[in-house]
């Protein structure tokens, strides 16, 4: 009833390998028969070069951008999920709060945050803090939004079972209130988890020296297209990491959630 | 019977409930004693206003005029009573366990004394070994078991059941009647009991409180002299079919 079997999972693993092999394949096939300049679409092969290859990989210092990219989406996850749950306890606890503050993040969520990046370039200057406070600036709010959802909308019913027998609020939050937000927390971090690396290569497009997003725009002005594929390739696979992880913890934190259900 | 010290009384309770569309009269001026120790079902036509009676004495409510008075010295009115609500109303991220000792955790008792006393309620209510099992493993009837279980827990002298029974099967139903009535008389609870069903009402108390059609009023007081304890073979007694016949026609059903 909990884990799938070994086997299964081994099989379904090696299904997606070969899925992205044919991907792969096709591509290399199609690069090849039909001639496509390699400014235009680079072939796999020269993909896997840029990255792998001893005397390229060298010239552009992969593991110095990864790390950047990661730390910056890793932070600005971080600081994300504190800031965003704190604001969204302190609303559900304070009903004037709410009222105050929940039309401000309604209308502050209508901004288009990305389009605040060069500005706070121009507050913070260059560097980490800039690309940091981008993504969370971008993905915080689906977080409060969510959570603050999460405490207030709760079956009456279920606050009759413990108000009955003289439950406090702080009772009334720990023992209800944050555990049916649970699912809506995690709702909120996984949108706003694609948010923080949308937000972390913004940030480093427009403010910084390093990282996949500076890489991607200085392959960009060389026209060096491997490069750039590499660096889509990584941050795919950092997103796909970080996802994982937050469904791990998910799973952690809610093990009744995935009870009776069968595939994921 | 004896002199029955009276544990609550209802005095001219009415409750009317504004709604966008007006007011709503949802219980009509009730009147009546629940003595200690005194087995008491309410009956009465869906939405004549026994959820809202039994919310009102939990204290989850306030009345909108009349009475409520308890005795003070005997009864608190917070941690003496368990409440089985009409739903099961478990919590999903509880464990079966857990989820049976929430009063005990809320009136800030000392849990692991109580964990022995949940097991026994489990066995009782006839869900030994699930335990450790999350509710939304369990059936519908299976979740409502617990939620008794749950209300017993903290060994509340008031039972205040909103049509426990409702989503169990026929059998289960009658098992749990016995249960009930077992646990009623060893560890001498007083119960408020709410039910549909005329005949589970007759079986199980003292006295019922017949309550009319919205705007609801109290029609009946009936004391039920079936000797205890209680057999299936008094339901083929001429007694007690004149006591059903005597319900449904306070009832006005023809
Ligand atoms: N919170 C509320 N606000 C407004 N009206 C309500 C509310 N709760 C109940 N009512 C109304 O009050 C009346 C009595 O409701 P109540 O739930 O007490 O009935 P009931 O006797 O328990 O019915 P049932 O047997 O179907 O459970 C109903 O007409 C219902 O629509
Ligand atoms: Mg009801």
């Amino acid at each position: 009833m909990k884990k799938k079997p070994m086997k299964k999972r081994v099989i379904g693993f090696v299904k997606k390998l070969i899925g992205v092999a044919v991907v792969l394949g096709i591509w290399e096939a199609v690069v090849k028969i039909f001639h496509i300049k390699k400014y235009i679409l680079p072939s796999p092969v020269l993909v896997f070069q840029s990255l792998f290859d001893p005397a390229k990989a060298a010239k552009n210092d992969w593991w110095l951008h990864i790390g950047t990219t990661s730390g910056e989406i890793l932070l600005s996850f971080f600081v994300t999920l504190l800031a965003g749950v704190l604001l969204a306890l302190l609303i559900a606890w304070s009903k004037p709060l709410n009222k105050m503050i929940m039309p401000v993040i309604v209308l502050l969520n209508s901004i288009p945050k990305i389009a605040l990046a060069p500005l706070i370039l121009l507050w913070f200057g260059y560097g980490l803090q800039t690309n940091v406070f981008v993504a969370v600036l971008v993905a915080f709010f689906p977080v409060v939004i969510n959570t603050v959802t999460g405490l207030i909308e709760i079956d009456d019913n279920l606050l009759d079972l413990v108000n009955y027998l003289g439950a406090s609020k702080r009772q009334v939050f720990m023992k209800i209130r944050i555990p049916n937000a649970l699912p809506h927390l995690f709702a909120g971090l996984k949108t706003s988890a694609t948010m923080c690396v949308t937000g972390s290569i913004v940030g480093e497009f427009i403010a910084s020296k390093n990282g996949l997003g500076r890489l991607l725009r200085s392959a960009q002005a060389n026209i060096d297209m491997a490069t750039m594929f590499a660096c889509l390739l990584l941050l795919s696979i950092i997103g796909l990491i970080f996802f994982k992880l937050i469904s791990l913890a998910e799973h952690a934190c809610m093990p009744w959630s995935d009870l009776g259900g069968g595939e994921e | 019977m004896e002199e029955k010290k009276t544990l609550l009384s209802i005095r001219d309770l009415k409750k009317v409930y504004t709604t966008r569309e007006g007011e709503l009269e949802a219980l009509g001026s009730v009147s009546f004693d629940v003595g200690r120790q005194e087995f008491v079902s309410i009956v009465g036509p869906s939405g004549c206003g026994k959820t809202t009676l039994m919310r009102i004495i939990a204290g989850l409510m306030p009345q909108t005029s009349g009475e409520l008075i308890v005795d003070k010295d005997y009864f608190d009115p917070q941690k003496d009573v368990g409440f089985v609500f009409q739903k099961a109303l478990l919590l999903d991220w509880r464990r079966v366990i857990d989820n049976v000792l929430l009063p005990i955790e809320i009136l800030k008792l000392d849990k692991k004394k109580y964990i022995p006393r949940a097991m026994e309620l489990l066995e009782l209510v006839g869900l030994k070994g699930f335990e450790k099992c999350y509710p939304n493993e369990l059936s519908g009837g299976m979740q409502q078991r617990v939620s008794i279980a749950r209300a017993l827990i903290h060994d509340p002298k008031l039972i205040l059941m909103d049509e426990p029974f409702g989503a169990l099967d026929a059998i289960t139903r009658e098992k749990m009647n016995f249960e009930l009535l077992r646990i009623w008389a060893e560890s001498k609870k007083t119960v408020l009991f709410v039910t549909h069903e005329i005949s589970e009402a007759v079986f199980l108390s003292d006295r019922i409180i017949v309550l009319s059609a919205r705007p609801s009023k109290m029609v009946g007081n009936v004391e039920i002299e079936l000797p205890r304890p209680r057999t299936l073979e008094q339901k083929l007694l001429p007694e007690f079919n004149r006591y059903a016949l005597d319900i449904y026609n306070k009832l006005e059903v023809k």
